[in-house]
């Protein structure tokens, strides 16, 4: 059934974008990302503007953070200090990140960064998990030691303004967990993904959160960039699509139980092993349209 | 006696003016329709022009419109049929290889370029009317000029503008060859256009022109309308002018959708 998108003035046909929710609501029920990764790409592959992509994109990852967060909520697994503090460095990546993707557009290099950002940070963070997945799986019998992580760097340490987070055991200089969420704010505003693939390993390794709490902190202050992206692309650009946010978000709803489902009999390991290489593909086919010659060198900006 | 001879011709006189009177409107009667039946006229105007109906309404279930014209000409003549949607302006980028990556180099702005076109001819195009006429009226897609801005040399822009088509083309925007004109009989034709789904917005603008040999004899002109309707065209205006609550009622729908989900997860 093709279905008209008021805002994109362009008609998609409803079965692709249902089920590419599908996909991405299964990923991310059975591997606990927000599968941004795999929808923007997609839909402009699909022929959207990248715009409206990034722009509705945010609002889905408004629901699945929503979603997500609950469950650690309940059991307290959120740090909501330090989610305030990266929020505020967030808030302002967000911003800064609208004004980056309008210059690209501008100069017509959005497509290009956006290809360029999803080739390296997912080709590295895709690798990252296999090689740590591979070694986890040589030396399964012998002990772990947890990594000692960076945040002991004297860098890191004579940062100012230091603040004592109880709930993490931490005491850091506020700039570190703002300068992370400043991260995260660009990413959902210029490549439309939470960036949690980005935020979970930095806030273990550079701000040395116990990785008890790391997740549900990060989806939490997710909640509030996402929820800003989406209404700050509503207002500065009109590019979020009300119809194309719900189709995903339904979409994403009825993967996410299966996901889950299949989650419970998936050991963690091998599901990280099977994201990594999904990650890896993507990022691949991202860096095969930089590198190979296209077909059509000429391309018409709307 | 004077009185009723005077009676009785004037009697005889309106008979006989009445039996003229009928034999020329007879014979009027009979010339006009002969004339109408075999030949063609020669004065008033040579073109009517219809469409079968003025707006397009763009719905949620939208897949694309077809649009029929009717038209009568008056005169024995080639007909040429153009519709061009709103004009606007475009960028074609072309990609050059960067440090090893292809990336968008070269762009040329165009102007004034038809967000859609496309045209029906009842004759092959080098016959309708001449070249210099059919560049001037843009009838087909030889005679499409658009104007640039850009510094570049015009055979270099040439090839961005092939592009440009190219890519119209390929959108179904812009016609791969011309349509036929239908006749119902010599004078009573019609033309269908076939729009593509995602077909811009905006207002149309159709001309019919009636060439006798390389001469222009007469043009029509329509409208025609394109808007979203009903949710679609309401959830684009408030988007629009209010971005801010547009933007809020979004994130409120996704947030309790996450929420939903959550809770029936948790029953499960």
């Amino acid at each position: 059934m093709q279905i008209y998108l008021p805002i994109a003035e362009m008609s998609v046909s409803a079965e692709t974008i249902l089920s590419l929710g599908a996909v991405v609501g299964f990923l991310s029920g059975v591997f606990g990302v927000g599968g941004g990764f795999l929808t923007t790409p997609f839909l402009i592959f699909m022929g959207l503007p990248p715009a409206i992509a990034v722009g509705t994109q945010a609002s889905q990852l408004v629901a699945s953070s929503v979603s997500g967060v609950l469950g650690y909520l309940k059991r307290g697994h959120v740090d909501i200090r330090i989610g305030g503090v990266m929020l505020s460095g967030g808030l302002l990546g967000t911003l800064i990140g609208i004004y980056i993707f309008k210059m690209l557009q501008h100069f017509g290099q959005i497509d290009l960064v956006i290809s360029i950002l999803y080739v390296v940070l997912l080709g590295a963070i895709g690798l990252l998990m296999l090689v740590e997945s591979f070694l986890t799986i040589m030396r399964r019998n012998s002990s772990e030691e947890p990594a000692p992580g960076v945040h002991q760097l004297k860098i890191f340490k004579a940062l100012p303004y230091k603040i004592r987070f109880p709930q993490s055991k931490i005491y850091v200089s506020a700039l570190v967990p703002a300068g992370i969420g400043f991260i995260g704010g660009l990413l959902v505003s210029i490549m439309g993904i939470g960036g949690g693939f980005l935020l979970v390993p930095a806030m273990i390794y550079i701000l040395g959160m116990p990785t008890l709490l790391v997740a549900g902190t990060s989806l939490f202050q997710m909640i509030f960039t996402t929820a800003f992206a989406t209404i700050m692309h509503a207002v500065a650009n009109q590019t979020v699509d009300i119809v194309l946010a719900l189709m995903l978000i339904v979409g994403g709803v009825v993967g996410a139980q299966f996901g889950v489902r299949l989650s419970r009999r998936v050991k963690g390991l091998y599901a990280r092993v099977i994201l990594a290489l999904i990650v890896l593909v993507v990022s691949l086919q991202l860096a095969g349209d930089l590198l190979i010659k296209p077909q059509d060198l000429y391309s018409i900006d709307g | 006696m004077v009185r009723r001879f005077k009676s009785a011709a004037r009697h005889k006189i309106s008979g006989v003016y009445l039996l003229v009177l009928f034999i020329v409107f007879a014979v009027c009667v009979a010339g006009k329709y002969t004339a109408y039946a075999q030949g063609w006229r020669s004065d008033g105007e040579a073109l009517v022009i219809d469409l079968a109906q003025d707006h397009v309404d763009i719905t949620t279930g939208f897949t694309g419109a077809r649009l029929v014209l009717f038209g009568v000409r008056e005169r024995e003549g080639d007909l040429a049929i153009v519709i061009r949607g709103p004009l606007e302006n475009q960028i074609v980028r072309r990609k050059q290889p960067t440090m090893g990556l292809w990336m968008n180099r070269e762009s040329v702005r165009f102007l004034d370029v038809p967000s859609y076109y496309d045209y029906a001819l009842s004759a092959p195009e080098e016959k309708t009317g001449s070249a210099v006429l059919r560049d001037q009226l843009g009838i087909g897609l030889d005679a499409l000029e658009f104007s640039y801005e850009s510094s570049y040399p015009s055979d270099f822009v040439l090839r961005f503008e092939e592009a440009l088509i190219r890519s119209k083309q390929a959108a179904g925007l812009f016609p791969l060859e011309a349509r036929s004109v239908f006749f119902l009989n010599d004078r009573f034709f019609r033309v269908e256009f076939d729009f593509p789904a995602d077909m811009p917005t905006g207002d149309y603008q159709i001309v019919t022109h009636l060439f006798k040999g390389e001469k222009l004899v007469d043009q029509g002109r329509t409208n025609l309308r394109v808007a979203q309707v009903g949710f679609g065209a309401e959830v684009f205006y408030f988007a629009h002018t209010n971005g801010f609550f547009y933007g809020l009622i979004i994130v409120f729908l996704a947030v309790f959708s996450g929420w939903a989900a959550n809770y029936v997860m948790r029953r499960r």
